[in-house]
């Protein structure tokens, strides 16, 4: 029997994390981002989308490194930051701060179509549907050029 | 076919008699007769699985995140399939279909994580292809494994350094200290080895610290492993022990050389604290592995590095280099390890010192090569010589 514990300890894990993305959806929040590109690709992976978002600024008095926060939806319709703290508490995003920006992992890339990276780093102004789950990860759903 | 028009060619010159001729016909008629896949099937199959494949890859934005990642588990649970079929019907050879399962569990992750936009900074695809390989490894206990896991684990190392924290950095060392003391293999020792002495580099990145001595703080606290390993281990690995504490000195000597070493912070009690660790070292070598004892020269590199033109590193480089090759052809010891180190040291030294007086050293450098191929021909024609004679 032993030589199936592997394969199947694989198809397991690899469900498993499936699930966690889907999960994500399903228990979470629909957020839309404000979010500015720049275009790297990765051998593995393919091309994907680098992200920055304009209105995820940590307030004063937040030291850089690691930070905890919420996303709240703005006047606007686009998410800002709800709540941000320096020590971690049930329900926030990881990430961490550098100069008043704010980045979480989750956040920084979005796969895209061969060939669709430029023309989305030629828009600049783009927006950024995400699910958070209520225990704080992220599943980001889609990129498209904004319209304001 | 060709076996018996041979025998009976050797029957007709009487190379072989009658009786062995019909033992040999006898023998070579109850070999099983090997099937061949007639060459046009081969050709086709390749074609109809590019022709799949190119489908496949046509319509890969259309096609449903799961039904993605799907497709790839099954493809790996192929390869698993045709390992047990290549066992037991004796075709191929498993361990290459292993392989490729586990070559396509690492695809199934990358497909997961493109479809779902993982973090590229996340360090989970390589720790699960770690404990994979491992575990992979302790089931079938096959060196490809060991390979796989040793770039595994690297990837772990390079990708978890720039933010790695202190439980996944402790748990890496525990994960890799299980497979270094279970293994009971050579080569899996020595990766795992190699491993947990990269994982003692990212002390810089965790507690950003900017002490230069951290290398040889691991290879001291490596060398605790040796109280904990059999005699046969501890013989094995000592050669990777002056391996990296070789290699440790003369990139101290080249950097100490080549710099100012602003970049470093060099305090006197770090330098007293490692050479305090370095006569301890010495010590536990003494009563356990005689060989590693060259390290404890390391200990006294905190305060080498004091010394700006870097004369007292090279003079330990030179000396540890003359001593180990006179003492290890006395003992009747391989030179070979010995001979390497002893050229890359005078390698560095003249890059060092006579780098810019380059015009007058490459004057010397090209008498020294002319003598040494004249010895070289001189060596060679006296060896003729005396094989003649004998």
């Amino acid at each position: 029997m032993k030589k199936w514990l592997m394969p199947a300890l694989q198809t397991a894990f690899v469900a498993l994390l499936v699930v966690s993305f889907y999960a994500t959806s399903w228990f979470g929040e629909h957020y839309v981002l404000r979010a500015e590109p720049f275009d790297p690709f990765d051998p593995f992976y393919g091309e994907y989308v680098m992200l920055q978002y304009p209105d995820l600024e940590a307030p004063a008095g937040i030291s850089d490194g690691a930070i905890y926060f919420t996303l709240t939806e703005g006047e606007d319709g686009y998410a800002v930051i709800g709540r941000i703290e320096e020590n971690p508490f049930f329900g926030a995003i990881n990430g961490s701060k550098y100069d008043r920006r704010i980045v979480a992992p989750q956040l920084e890339n979005f796969y895209v179509e061969q060939g669709h990276g430029p023309e989305l780093e030629e828009a600049v102004d783009l927006e950024v549907t995400i699910d958070v789950a209520p225990w704080g990860s992220i599943r980001p759903v889609s990129i498209a050029p904004r319209k304001e | 076919m060709e076996w018996e028009r041979k025998i009976a060619q050797w029957r007709s010159e009487g190379v072989i008699d009658t009786e062995t001729a019909e033992r040999i016909q006898a023998f070579e008629t109850r070999q099983p007769k090997k099937r061949k896949l007639p060459l046009l099937l081969i050709i086709g199959l390749i074609f109809f699985a590019l022709a799949v494949f190119s489908f496949i890859a046509a319509n890969w934005q259309a096609i449903p995140a799961i039904a993605k990642v799907g497709m790839v588990v099954v493809l790996m649970w192929i390869f698993y399939i045709l390992a047990h079929f290549s066992e037991k019907k004796r075709f191929g050879h498993p361990v290459i279909f292993r392989i490729l399962g586990y070559v396509m569990f690492w695809a199934s992750l990358i497909v997961t994580g493109q479809t779902f936009h993982l973090g590229t900074g996340s360090s989970i695809v390589p720790w699960a292809l770690f404990i994979a390989a491992i575990a992979h490894f302790f089931i079938w206990r096959h060196s490809a494994f060991t390979v796989l896991a040793f770039i595994s684990g690297i990837t772990i190392l390079s990708s978890a350094a720039p933010g790695i924290g202190l439980i996944e950095w402790l748990l890496f060392i525990a994960v890799t200290l299980v497979w270094f003391f279970l293994s009971k293999d050579g080569l899996a020792m020595i990766f795992s080895w190699l491993l947990l002495f990269g994982s003692g580099l990212l002390v810089w990145s965790i507690w950003d610290i900017e002490s230069p001595l951290v290398p040889i703080w691991t290879l001291f606290a490596l060398t605790l492993l040796l109280l904990l390993i059999p005699q046969d281990k501890q013989r094995l690995l000592s050669p990777l022990y002056l391996l990296v504490g070789g290699i440790q000195l003369i990139v101290f000597l080249a950097i100490r050389g080549e710099s100012d070493m602003a970049f470093a912070e060099l305090t006197m009690l770090e330098a007293i604290a490692l050479a305090i660790a370095g006569a301890a070292v010495l010590a536990l070598a003494y009563f356990r592995e005689r060989h590693v004892m060259w390290l404890g020269v390391l200990g006294l590199v905190g305060f080498m590095l004091y010394d700006e033109t870097a004369i007292v590193l090279a003079i330990a480089a030179e000396l540890t280099a003359l001593a180990y090759l006179i003492i290890a052809q006395r003992q009747d010891q391989p030179l070979a390890l010995g001979f390497v180190y002893f050229i890359v040291v005078q390698f560095v030294i003249y890059v060092i010192y006579a780098w810019e007086r380059l015009d007058m050293s490459l004057f010397f450098l090209i008498g020294a090569l002319l003598l040494f191929a004249l010895s070289g021909i001189a060596w060679w024609l006296n060896r003729k010589k005396e094989g003649a004679v004998t």
